[in-house]
């Protein structure tokens, strides 16, 4: 049970997210885009939903083998949050 | 001369004592005066408590001081054989005094109601408790499959891929199915679920031996929150009983102290725990009162920094007959004797490579055991070394007068020292008469020596614990008390500075208990090759060295195939006595050096869990949520039969309309279609749309344009995924310019909502101009789910307009035309009424704020409609060819399911580029198609695959939905098949071979009744 900040509820447990891809690479065609799963080893950006709780979308960078997430910003928005 | 001083006959045997009616008393005890005693300085039967008990083993009674573990009762009742080994049937006793134990596994209670593969050393015993030995049959005395043994090479390492092939497996397939196995499993479960608690602290400390103690101490005295786990029901490990001193004091007093100051401090001891896994940042931990599934709790422990003190493992050696009960660890027999009481049986020898020995000599002797002698297999080893407490005068004498005169003073207590001699063999048939000793150098000049007991002990491997925590204590290496107190306490110390908290001025404890020992590796003595499948190396699975050379000659010579492959450690212990011990014989025999083994992954869970541990709370009903509608206390007051649809509870039919779900069904459906009905249709996703950007975004979202639609109109939608393929389908109503209402299906509601919410984070403002107010975020839209804001009630069939006009006389419902809606009023809230329906037939749903479904329901009964149930709707819409989540399966694109026309209209909706795909337009895509039977009534049912010939093996595809229709007298369905076989007219092969055959069935339209929609525009 890792947790994750939420920008907006604080820590919290990895259940109450809900993942939905890591980003493509830019200049993908459509196809690559969707069918594709870019490996970025330990530098994987990532969107997650807070989908139990504020239900905001996140961007999320991240190392898949430590867990340990180098920055979170809000989806769409402009600003980072900490 | 009263009864009580009336001299009594011993028994000499506790059948017999059971037979006369008398319950087995415990002979190897010393005398108790009270339940805590001292000879000589040395505490015994720490554990127990002023009363006693009686239980049952094998259908005796035993009697047993309350505290006593089943082990430590019926050691000291005189049993000796507790079990059978799972493979070699060969008899076995107790061989440690904890969980790593592999032999002495005991089922408790009663069939069905059974835990099995309990071990006998850490179950602690209660009134009347029921115990049963295991593997053997028909009784544990006599054995029948140990007969099979004779010769002792039957199951040899890979015995399954290598035995039992003639004249075929089969022959032998029952019986090896009624040997396998290892204890009986439950035949039912009387476990109530455990509870579930969360712990939140700075840090945890696993283990509550001296290190563990040590270390939490200076973690709570820096001001951190520390939560210890301990696996005995008390802490303190060894300080509990061992002769030591700490600043000052005996062991015990300065542990009962320190655990009164970390109980002040705040921290918490949890007792009888064990810690079990790690997943992600949290450590599992589970407690079982007197080691028995029962009263668990599962702990989530999130903390700050994980210490493990979880100690070392005293290992065997392995010698021929090393399994024989009465061949028990070292270690083991001191607790039996410290904390219970229980002298090791009748003569003893002791067998190991290091000075312990000595020391633990003098103190089993000092309790009265029999010691007869000590084999040391060092040659010129150390003796003793000066040691704080009971060996102190012997030490002395080492010191001042030499080795000799210490051997002589031992001989003089009776024990004789062979040093540089080594355990060849342990003879005896149920249990262990003589052992064979002879000089490491000179294996010829063997001699025998008498006994009833053999100690063994092959020094120390650290206990592995935790991947990620750190270690301290003897888990570390750190054997002896004098040496791992002040590195214990830094450890505590370093965890709470790591977390911030500051130091404080107090320093480590000073201890002193038995010296560091110097152990010389010696894993097994010399053995003739014959010999060796009686070297035994995992008690619990009859692993032997053997069978070792034998996985080594077929070519598996890595730890970790060698473990697959001969069973060596994957037993219920994990191999906590064999591991280290199989890993250097394995070397051994690949003439490798000792440094050079490997050693296998340890994988969790570290102690044996049940499933009902890990399955928590969340079993039965709190398996997951269940949604209830608003009408659910009258489905249930009115025979709806509850079934759960995703997460909602539905009814499926009603038992007024008939015997079962099939029956009802068609009489429900039926009265829909001739005179009309209602149904509960709350469970519809529904998302509001609202914002100046709405209609924009929403034309990105579905394949058709939502800007088209105009308000107090509704239409049906799609939506695609990004990859083209069909998300869901539902109506959109318009309310106004800037809000629109979506319905999803009752499953994908929420998933429906992510994907919004997920579009409109992604690409905000990609094709919207937004000039009014916005959000944080830089759009003018908000996305609100409202399922549960609405009620929604079907009304449908031909009287639904006149009884509907009824109720509400206001609205012009004649003139109300097909997918339009208008909102109107009822008992003084708002009910918005749609002409549309899911049934083909005229229909309107009226979406009602949920306090008002119920009264809205009840008129709807009273002015003359029935309900009807959710089979009943799958009946009407897969007559109409209408879709659910059966046909919309996340496997087709719009193409498939026959919207050629609205993909036609080119709205760039998400999903639209990759429809272009040519895989999706291969001619063997599915295609939805409707099916009749061919023959009249022949049923065929959802989930059959369709092939081009009865027996065809190749399939087309298959049945998504298949119903009863009554309106067409006979069995219909819907099914996705390969388009290059959809002409109409097909006749194809509906094959269900495990439920009902082959079915032959007839490829029509999908829409199977009133194809013209006549019925819907309320035309006769």
């Amino acid at each position: 049970m890792t947790q994750l900040a939420c920008p907006f509820c604080g820590p919290r447990p990895l259940e109450e997210f809900l993942f939905r891809k890591t980003m493509p690479n830019a200049g993908d065609s459509a196809y690559a885009r969707t069918y594709l799963r870019v490996d970025h080893g330990t530098h994987s950006e990532e969107q997650w939903q807070h989908s139990g709780g504020c239900r905001v979308w996140l961007r999320v960078v991240r190392n898949p083998s430590t867990g340990a997430v180098a920055s979170m910003t809000v989806e769409g928005s402009a600003y980072e949050l900490r | 001369m009263n009864s009580a001083d009336r001299p009594r006959r011993r028994p000499t045997n506790s059948r017999r004592a059971a037979r006369e009616g008398r319950v087995p008393v415990a002979e190897t005890r010393p005398p108790v005066p009270s339940a805590k005693g001292a000879v000589e300085g040395k505490r015994y039967g720490t554990r127990l408590r002023d009363s006693t008990l009686t239980f049952t083993f094998d259908g005796v009674r035993y009697a047993a001081r309350a505290g006593d573990t089943a082990a430590a009762a019926l050691l000291a009742a005189g049993v000796s054989l507790f079990g059978r080994s799972v493979k070699a049937r060969r008899p076995r006793g107790v061989f440690t005094a904890g969980p790593e134990e592999p032999c002495a596994l005991l089922t408790v209670g009663q069939s069905p109601l059974v835990i099995p593969n309990v071990p006998a050393t850490t179950l602690v015993l209660h009134a009347g408790m029921v115990l049963r030995s295991q593997n053997r049959w028909p009784s544990l005395r006599f054995d029948f499959a140990s007969l099979l043994q004779v010769g002792g090479s039957l199951f040899t390492a890979g015995f399954y891929y290598k035995t039992f092939f003639w004249p075929t497996w089969r022959v032998f397939e029952p019986i090896i199915r009624h040997l396998a196995g290892l204890g009986e499993a439950p035949g039912a479960c009387a476990l109530s679920p455990p509870a579930v608690e969360h712990l939140s602290c700075d840090v945890l400390v696993v283990g509550s031996g001296p290190a563990g103690v040590t270390a939490a101490l200076a973690a709570a005295r820096a001001g951190a929150i520390v939560v210890v786990c301990e696996r005995e029901p008390v802490c303190g490990g060894e300080l509990e009983f061992e002769d030591s001193i700490v600043d000052g004091m005996p062991g015990y007093q300065w542990l009962a102290r320190s655990l009164l100051e970390l109980r002040t401090l705040g921290a918490r001891l949890l007792c009888n725990t064990t810690v079990v896994a790690e997943a992600g940042d949290t450590v599992i931990a589970h407690t079982e009162p007197d080691g028995l599934p029962g009263d668990n709790t599962v702990y989530r422990i999130r903390a700050g920094r994980v210490l493990s003190a979880v100690g070392a493992l005293e290992q065997p050696i392995a010698f021929i007959g090393n399994d024989l009960p009465g061949v028990m660890l070292l270690g083991a027999a001191e607790r039996y004797a410290a904390l219970y009481g229980v002298r090791p049986r009748g003569p003893v020898v002791l067998f190991g490579n290091h000075h312990r020995l000595y020391a633990a000599a003098l103190r089993l002797r000092g309790l009265g055991a029999n010691i007869v002698a000590i084999v040391d297999t060092r040659v010129d080893g150390e003796l003793l070394k000066p040691e704080p407490t009971a060996a102190v005068a012997l030490a002395q004498v080492a010191a001042a007068e030499g080795r000799d005169a210490a051997v002589a003073l031992l001989r003089a207590c009776g024990i004789a020292c062979y040093q540089g001699h080594t355990l060849h063999a342990a003879h005896g048939w149920r249990g262990i008469r003589q052992v064979r000793v002879a000089p490491v150098d000179a294996p010829h000049a063997a001699f025998t020596i008498d006994c009833q007991s053999l100690l063994v002990s092959g020094g120390w491997v650290p206990q592995r614990g935790l991947p990620n925590a750190s270690i301290t204590g003897a888990a570390a290496g750190q054997v002896d008390l004098a040496s791992l107190m002040t590195p214990a306490y830094d450890a505590g110390l370093l965890a709470a500075a790591a977390l911030g908290f500051t130091v404080s001025a107090h320093t480590a404890p000073e201890g002193t208990g038995d010296p560091l020992p110097v152990v010389v590796p010696y894993l097994r003595s010399p053995a003739a090759a014959a010999e060796e499948k009686r070297q035994f190396i995992d008690l619990q699975n009859d692993v032997t060295v053997a069978d070792l050379r034998v996985a080594i000659a077929e070519g598996f010579s890595h730890i970790e195939h060698v473990k697959r492959y001969t069973t060596l450690g994957i037993g219920t212990e994990q191999g906590r006595t064999s591991n280290t011990l199989g890993a250097g014989i394995l070397a051994e025999l690949r003439g490798l050096e000792p440094q050079q083994a490997q050693t296998s992954r340890a994988r969790p869970p570290l102690a044996p869990m049940t499933l009902n541990s890990i399955a928590g709370q969340r079993t039965g009903a709190a398996f997951r949520v269940s949604r209830h509608t608003p009408l659910h206390d009258w489905h249930a007051a009115h025979g709806g039969v509850l079934d759960p649809m995703g997460l909602w509870l539905r009814p499926r039919y009603y038992r007024a309309n008939g015997r079962d779900a099939g029956s009802a069904a068609v009489v429900e459906a039926a009265r829909v279609r001739a005179t009309g009905g209602i149904a509960d249709c709350s469970t519809l996703g529904k998302i509001e749309i609202v914002g100046p950007d709405a209609a924009a975004f929403l034309d990105e979202i579905f394949l058709t344009r939502a800007s088209a639609l105009k308000v107090g109109r509704a239409r049906y939608m799609v939506q695609l995924r990004e990859d083209g393929l069909v998300l869901d389908d539902g109506l959109l109503l318009r309310v106004d310019e800037q809000r629109f209402l979506a319905t999803t299906s009752s499953s994908h509601g929420l998933e429906v909502l992510s994907h919004l919410e997920h579009h409109l984070a992604s690409a905000p403002g990609a094709t919207r101009a937004t000039t009014l107010p916005t959000d944080s975020r830089g759009c003018g839209l908000s996305i609100t789910d409202v399922t549960d804001s609405w009620a929604v009630i079907a009304v449908a069939g031909p009287s639904s307009r006149p009884t509907l006009q009824g109720l509400l006389p206001t609205v012009a419902l004649d003139r109300l035309s097909h997918m339009a809606f208008i909102d109107t009023e009822y008992a003084g809230h708002t009910v918005r009424v749609l002409r549309a329906g899911f049934s083909g037939e005229l229909a309107f749903e009226l979406y009602c704020p949920p306090v008002l479904a119920a009264v809205l329901w009840q008129a709807l009964l009273e002015a003359g409609l029935a309900p009807y149930g959710i089979d009943a709707l799958d009946i009407l819409r897969v007559e109409k060819g209408y879709l659910t989540t059966a046909e919309i399966n996340g496997q087709v694109t719009p193409l498939d399911l026959g919207m050629q026309a609205m993909v036609g209209q080119g709205n760039a909706c998400i999903g639209q580029t990759l429809l272009a795909r040519p895989a999706f337009h291969e001619e063997h895509r599915p295609c939805l198609v409707g099916l009749q039977a061919a023959d009249g009534r022949a049923a065929f049912l959802a989930g059959a695959q369709i092939a081009l010939s009865a027996g065809g093996t190749r399939s087309l595809g298959y049945v998504t939905s298949s119903v009863f229709s009554p309106t067409l007298d006979r069995w219909v369905g819907l099914a996705l098949v390969a388009r290059n076989h959809t002409s109409l007219g097909t006749t194809l092969w509906a094959r269900d071979p495990l439920r009902g055959g082959d079915t032959a069935v007839c490829v029509v339209s999908p829409v199977h009744v009133d194809p013209e929609g006549l019925r819907m525009k309320g035309l006769p």
